[in-house]
């Protein structure tokens, strides 16, 4: 079993919100004039991990399936004279790097993650295993336009950003847990002692959940609403998410 | 309340058990055994496929174009030359997979805009092309993603080291592809630094470039199963530029500090990254002759190209190879002067040495390196 204490969360949904009006409402979020080669991603997504702490030698974990689509089809839109900016916004993980590179953020461990089917797992077991004290989980998608008839791009914006830590502090916002259903035979994978009893929680709400497998935009929606979760998260796996 | 009692080590050291590669050169020994001779797969190839551009340096596969097709050629390489890959029980819990790229499918999603052809559409965007290797691979859904540029693989490979030594996993498998096309041929060209030049990697020249190649690799980790030992895996994000480093070094000196740490008192020597840039290969040859003092320093890409994000499993195959076979092959395309007398240009023999510090750098100024022993 890993657990891991939520002390710390962002969330934005902007909606049926324009690009244009989201890119206005989080400007000010960012250094003057910083924004103006940012993508809407980028911008969701500096902006939800902004006012964390900063990291140093934490872990981020960065989780989007799709990540920069609107500078991906920019970028494929601009050949044959290829346009160099796009290319590099268009490259995994810029979504995350944009903010951290305007604020100067260095931090030892970055895994971005991509696609998959049990994204929202793997990230959350990343993030889990990292060896140090806390680290931040953030995720984001960004809605396109022409690919996303053709299901290459996300169909909408969403970002987050959890500080997850092995001790709770004096007042945590929540507790994941996340249980292997698979035999163990490893002496070095143990039960904690001690541990909080974890309550019976609701199961998957409808369409949260595929085949057992917590989809992106569902863990989005757990965090966004502060949703309890109990059940298969993915092949394998339990996920507890309990508020205080 | 006691948060977790999940043990890691400190150095991530793990076993290798198995390891392969493709390039056009051939199979892991195949590509050694090229590398030894001296031999480079980079020709001159328009930037653009069939749509012409300027003449750059790539590395294509044996009868592949740049421009995809659909479905992408390439899987033909995997299927045959990566036995281990396909074996039945991966993706399993137990089991994990760790897919790591940087290209994934996304020459099909050039394919599909240039030509219109929605034959393209189901391997290119991002998830539908992982979830199409997985049906082909036979794998079962346990599938880690990892995109990081051109550290993609070092983050496959650590977390995969994670797993194991937490006890969830009883085997990681880490497979890694990237594979050109006009879409990043393009972009590199617009970034100026892939051009008419061949690349020659840690070469004091007038001006830097580089080349660009096809390679796919897999490593499978275990516990306690393997002739060589992954560890100290270390990582660093600068978060300083896009595209640049920090002048004075420090992402390097911040990366490879815990790895020399933990080969104190072994004799090695070092795989470096060696792209061809001249401001990247100062500052790798400058941090690496003040953490490895006197350790030869290679780097494959002159003949290679850039893999992307898998060269680091592509080269850590080679390096593997190189141990096994007994002899390291130099830094193929390059000749004097270069950046630092640590530089080996020619081939030389290993056996003498206890293992090789395997590094390689990415965008945002983000460093990966492990070091490569004898079990």
């Amino acid at each position: 079993m890993l657990e891991r204490f939520i002390l710390e969360l962002r969330t934005d949904d902007p909606g049926a919100e324009t690009p244009a009006a989201t890119r206005e409402r989080l400007k000010g979020r960012f250094a003057p004039g910083s924004t103006r080669r940012m993508t809407l991603l980028g911008m969701l997504v500096g902006a939800a991990m902004g006012d964390l702490p900063a990291v140093g030698d934490d872990t981020v974990v960065y989780a989007s399936a799709f990540g920069e689509g609107r500078a991906l089809e920019d970028y494929l839109a601009s050949f044959p004279a290829a346009s160099p900016t796009l290319f590099q916004t268009s490259i995994h993980p810029s979504g995350v790097q944009q903010g951290m590179i305007g604020r100067q953020r260095s931090v030892r461990e970055l895994f971005p993650h991509a696609g998959g089917r049990q994204l929202a797992v793997q990230a959350l077991l990343t993030a889990m295993l990292a060896p140090g004290p806390v680290a931040v989980l953030a995720g984001g998608e960004e809605r396109g336009t022409w690919l996303v008839e053709a299901g290459a791009v996300s169909d909408r914006s969403f970002a987050y950003a959890v500080r997850l830590a092995r001790e709770p502090g004096p007042n945590p916002l929540g507790r994941l847990v996340l249980t292997s259903e698979i035999g163990s035979s490893c002496p070095s994978f143990s039960e904690p002692t001690g541990e909080t009893p974890v309550p019976p929680m609701p199961g998957p709400l409808a369409g949260e959940t595929a085949e057992g497998t917590l989809s992106h935009p569902a863990w989005f929606e757990l965090l966004h609403h502060r949703r309890p979760f109990d059940g298969p998260a993915a092949e394998g796996w339990r996920l507890q998410l309990i508020w205080s | 309340m006691q948060a977790n009692t999940v043990h890691i080590t400190k150095d991530n050291s793990v076993r290798l058990a198995a390891w392969g590669c493709v390039t056009p050169l051939g199979d892991a020994v195949g590509t050694t055994a090229a590398l030894l001779r001296g031999e480079r797969a980079l020709r001159a190839v328009p930037v653009l496929g069939r749509e012409g551009g300027d003449p750059v340096p790539l590395a294509l596969l044996d009868d592949r174009a740049l421009d995809e097709t659909a479905p992408p050629t390439w899987l033909a390489a995997i299927k045959s030359q990566f036995a281990p890959v396909v074996e039945a029980g991966w993706g399993r819990p137990r089991r994990p997979v760790f897919v790591t790229s940087s290209n994934f499918g996304v020459g099909c999603l050039y394919a599909y805009r240039r030509s219109g052809d929605p034959a393209f559409l189901p391997f290119g965007a991002l998830p539908r092309c992982v979830e199409w290797l997985r049906r082909e691979l036979g794998w079962g859904e346990s599938v880690t993603v990892y995109s990081h540029a051109c550290v993609s693989a070092h983050l496959g490979l650590l977390q995969a080291s994670r797993m194991l030594q937490a006890g969830l996993a009883d085997e990681g498998l880490v497979f890694s592809f990237d594979f050109l096309s006009p879409f990043v041929a393009g972009g590199f060209h617009a970034l100026k630094i892939l051009n008419a030049d061949f690349p020659a990697p840690y070469q004091a020249r007038a001006t830097g470039s580089i080349g660009l190649g096809d390679g796919a690799a897999f490593a499978i980790l275990t516990r306690e199963r393997g002739d060589f030992t992954i560890l100290a895996q270390n990582l660093y994000n600068e978060m300083h530029h896009f595209t640049a480093n920090r002048p004075d070094g420090a992402g390097f000196a911040s990366c490879l500090a815990p790895v020399a740490a933990a080969a104190a008192g072994r004799r090695l020597w070092l795989k470096g990254h060696g792209t061809g840039t001249l401001e990247t290969g100062r500052l790798e040859c400058d941090a690496f002759a003040r953490m490895f003092p006197g350790a030869p320093l290679v780097g494959w890409k002159g003949s290679l190209g850039h893999t992307l994000g898998s060269c680091g499993l592509v080269e850590l195959a080679l390096a593997a190879e190189a141990m096994r076979a007994g002899r390291t092959p130099g830094t193929v395309g390059s000749v004097a002067p270069v950046f630092s007398d640590s530089v080996a240009l020619e081939s030389f023999a290993n056996g003498a040495y206890d293992g090789a510090v395997c590094a390689s750098n990415a965008f945002g100024g983000a460093h990966a390196a492990f070091l490569l022993s004898h079990a």
